[in-house]
């Protein structure tokens, strides 16, 4: 089963992606292992046959979004001793883990309890066809609003970082 | 076989929420926000994988795209803050505080 292996490798390493995100001290390492943690999470999309997630997250947030903010990041040209001081970091991360494990061991039995098939795909799923075909007829209000949001933000970007001489 | 990627998107967003809850860096907590975003979506692919129905991907590319509006106007106050205060300290940022 090659790709129980793969959905295992993969999982693996976005799991490690996401523990370096939180524990390493310096946002530059955080915001590289986060990327690795989203081009595994584009092979599990293509594990999972949706074609067209997979090239928009690879485009997208592996590409658009984290190159955005690691280029924020060196534009701040952050030291080490800029660095907020984590002391009682592990103090909260203890107490977060106290209050989130329960919860996730929860869902996470829930999980477990699905039903076991794997459903027959149809012709096409995934597609950009298929999949832009839905989004112009049953989503087309929900697609319209999400483009006027994206205008706004573009707007507000603007509005808020653009600004000269602001003191 | 999709409850191990359901049980996998559960375990990324609890990640990420103990990236919010203990870091302190506006940074950190920003991109952990992402990772909570990005677990909600393969959740949402999973289903849709289980049901043969595409609602799921219509759903993901919609989420993806409010992260991005997200991201450009969080990164443009980060940036303001870090101009007025020169710090990336959470614990700074509480200006509205009575």
């Amino acid at each position: 089963m090659l790709a129980t292996y793969l959905f295992f490798g993969l999982a693996l390493l976005a799991v490690l992606g996401a523990l370096g995100l939180i524990l390493f001290k310096h946002p530059m390492n955080g915001a590289m292992s986060f990327v690795v943690t989203l081009i595994s999470l584009a092979g599990l999309y293509a594990l999972l046959s949706a074609k067209l997630i997979f090239a928009i997250q690879l485009i997208v947030y592996a590409g658009a979004i984290m190159s955005l903010i690691l280029f924020i990041i060196m534009f701040l040209n952050i030291q080490e001793r800029d660095l907020p001081i984590d002391s009682n970091r592990w103090f909260y991360l203890a107490g977060g883990i106290i209050v989130v494990a329960p919860i996730a061991g929860l869902m996470i039995k829930i999980a477990k309890s699905l039903p076991e098939e794997h459903p027959e795909l149809i012709d096409g799923f995934g597609d950009v066809k298929t999949v832009g075909h839905l989004l112009f007829t049953e989503w087309l209000l929900p697609f319209e609003i999400v483009s006027i949001l994206l205008l706004v933000a573009l707007v507000g970007a603007v509005v808020l970082a653009g600004k000269r001489g602001v003191n | 076989m999709i409850n191990n990627y359901l049980a996998l998107s559960i375990v990324l967003f609890c990640l990420g929420i103990l990236g919010v809850v203990s870091r302190r860096n506006v940074f950190v907590v920003f991109m952990a926000i992402e990772l909570m975003l990005n677990a909600a979506n393969l959740g949402f692919v999973a289903v849709s994988r289980l049901h043969v129905n595409m609602d799921g991907h219509v759903l993901a590319l919609m989420v993806m795209a409010v992260a991005a509006a997200e991201a450009a106007l969080a990164l443009a106050v980060i940036i303001l803050l870090h101009k007025h205060k020169g710090n990336l300290d959470t614990n700074i940022f509480s200006l509205l505080k009575g």
